[in-house]
């Protein structure tokens, strides 16, 4: 008698449960799929762009969000054929690489004492070096341009191979720092007992296993690079010394004609890339941002 | 004889391995190994920004940059400028109202991303692609977006009813400044999300279990457990966030170029069309100077919370 009386009981609190869990799920859908269209929007609206065809595109009576004809590549083609495009990919291939160079030359041997030895004022500089991060394009650009006209690198990539590092040293010492400091000190005091020097220690035994630490800096210093608007704006204004970023959002805007199917499609040519390449070390990049603030 | 001999040698390993014993003194290697990244910044970041400091002081100009020294004549013609004052309130309010609204949502879609979903990496992935891709190019899609003739954000509003015809958006003063917010939080809000999401992961889930079965409600469990432990890792979120935000003149720059009349400049932007543009070092650099306090505020706060941190 008991056990039916339960049963039903039972039956209806599992349905009100699941009515609630349903509910649940489909608020939390809706909520995440409205941030998922405000993130995506754009970028889908960038692909839609660069490959309808400009009758499509301009013609105010279509739906906006499909294909009404046919997709073309007539957009790209001019973003290869007719503008220096293929120009600012190199440039920004050189300039990233030799920043990358620079960047990873200087910060390797700063990270490395900064993070495994002390010295006076060791840990005053570490920090000085991260606060440098801090300080904006847009408190530097005047004098820097100055400096630039002195060295006579106006209007050339090479300013840019020049004040880059200012913002890539700072970033990546302090996300090798932590990398160096995993390294267990009892591996190099090791090789240092058995008459290793301290340069030999480092780059025999340290460096080797840092590895993907430094390879984490070299993606970002690259990123870094190709994220930056203000300083290729304020040093470059030549069109074949341009990055692909400038270049892109320049000089396909004749006066006030937008060429926005080529625009769009070397955008997109250059955000996609960047974009995977940024995910993949996203979680080094907050561990760095946030200094281990959690630690 | 032997004496001799094993002196000598030893006298040549000294000679050989000076520079070697010199790098095995501890102080020497570490500076040794600091100093070019140092001599860099010092070049680069701290001597440049003592050209501005000077500039701000004189009447430089692109043409005679070294100029003559004319003390507070650059600032009290930058307080006294309409489009400057101007700036400087858009600056403070952009940056305010970008701040919290990204607080906001960022929280909200911290902890959605929080929860175990289908597909959790991809969409995290999507989600973070206003970020990682350069803020220039998304930018310039939104630029397309709020386009006078072609706006596909009008193109919803007429065809959902909200309006029979769409605002110009980057051409009206209003609707201009609510756009630069809009894209700036675009941008910024995965990253706001995202450092909120590791910072929530690390509060120890027994904590707030416990909290809530003391009876603690939501919002309680949120402002009196989890915001004090994840306050660290908030604070410098916010603060990269803030000192990003408040000295950026991307977003402004591809959306109005300070326009319509001068109404939507910020003072990075500003300083850029006098400095840059205009050829007049000092006074650009007077007003990118008000960029200043805001950002040793911030080193002065990052400087404590690591110095703290060094404590534990």
């Amino acid at each position: 008698m008991a056990t039916i009386a339960a049963a039903p009981h039972r039956a209806r609190h599992s349905r009100a449960y699941r009515v609630r869990k349903i509910r649940n799920e489909v608020a939390f859908w809706l909520v995440l799929g409205l941030f998922i269209v405000f993130a995506v929007f754009p970028v889908y609206w960038m692909f839609l762009t660069a490959f309808k065809q400009v009758n499509d595109l301009y013609d105010p009576k279509n739906n906006p969000l499909v294909f009404n004809l046919a997709p073309t590549l007539d957009q790209v083609r001019y973003l290869f054929d007719k503008t220096n495009y293929l120009a600012w990919v190199r440039n920004t291939a050189e300039v990233g690489l030799l920043v990358v160079a620079i960047t990873v030359s200087l910060c390797v041997p700063a990270a490395y004492v900064l993070a495994r030895t002390k010295f006076p004022g060791s840990g005053t500089l570490g920090i000085g070096i991260f606060l440098t991060y801090l300080v904006p394009p847009t408190l530097l650009f005047l004098p820097l341009s100055q400096i630039v006209v002195g060295l006579g690198l106006v209007n050339t990539r090479w300013a840019l191979v020049l004040v880059y590092p200012t913002f890539t040293i700072p970033f990546c010492t302090w996300l090798l720092m932590g990398f160096f400091k995993s390294v267990p000190r009892e591996i190099t005091e090791a090789a240092r007992v058995d008459g290793c020097s301290r340069l030999g220690a480092m780059f025999r035994i340290v460096l080797p296993i840092s590895v993907p630490g430094i390879l984490t800096i070299v993606i970002f210093a690259f990123t870094l690079v190709m994220q930056d608007y203000v300083y290729a704006l304020t040093f470059v204004s030549a069109s074949d010394e341009k990055m692909v970023t400038l270049g892109v959002v320049s000089d396909l805007v004749r006066g006030d004609v937008f060429a926005w199917g080529s625009l769009m499609s070397g955008a997109l040519l250059i955000a996609i890339p960047v974009a995977v390449a940024y995910n993949f070390f996203m979680d080094t990049f907050v561990r760095g941002i946030t200094g281990g603030a959690l630690k | 004889m032997a004496e001799t001999a094993r002196s000598a040698s030893y006298q040549r390993g000294v000679v050989g391995r000076t520079l070697g014993h010199l790098l095995d003194s501890e102080k020497v290697f570490g500076y040794v190994l600091v100093a070019p990244a140092i001599i860099y910044i010092v070049a680069l970041v701290a001597y440049p920004f003592g050209i501005a400091l000077w500039f701000t002081v004189t009447d430089a100009r692109v043409g005679d940059p070294l100029g003559k020294f004319t003390g507070l004549d650059n600032l009290k013609a930058v307080l006294d400028d309409d489009i400057f004052r101007r700036a400087l309130t858009n600056t403070l309010f952009f940056t305010l109202a970008s701040q919290a609204l990204q607080m906001l949502l960022g929280t909200t879609l911290a902890f959605l991303l929080l929860r175990k979903f289908r597909f959790r990496r991809t969409i995290r992935a999507f989600i973070m692609l206003p970020f990682t891709i350069p803020v220039a190019i998304g930018a310039m899609a939104w630029n397309w977006m709020l386009n006078p003739t072609y706006s596909v954000i009008n193109w919803f509003g007429e065809h959902l009813g909200f309006f029979q015809y769409g605002p110009n958006w980057l051409g009206e003063e209003n609707y201009a400044m609510a756009s630069i917010i809009i894209v700036n939080v675009w941008r910024n809000l995965p990253f706001t999300a995202i450092v909120l999401t590791a910072g929530i992961s690390a509060v120890p889930q027994e904590i707030i279990e416990a909290a809530s079965l003391d009876g603690a409600s939501f919002l309680t469990r949120w402002r009196k457990v989890m915001v004090p432990i994840i306050a660290p890792i908030l604070y410098i979120a916010l603060l990269f966030s803030l000192v990003f935000t408040f000295t950026d003149m991307t977003v402004v720059w591809l959306l109005t170029k300070g326009n319509p009349v001068n109404a939507t400049h910020v003072l990075a932007s500003y300083a850029f069309n006098l400095g840059i543009l205009g050829g007049a070092l000092g006074r650009g650099a007077t007003v990118s100077l008000f960029l200043f306090p805001v950002l040793l505020a911030g080193a002065l706060f990052m400087l404590r919370a690591l110095k703290a941190r060094q404590l534990d």
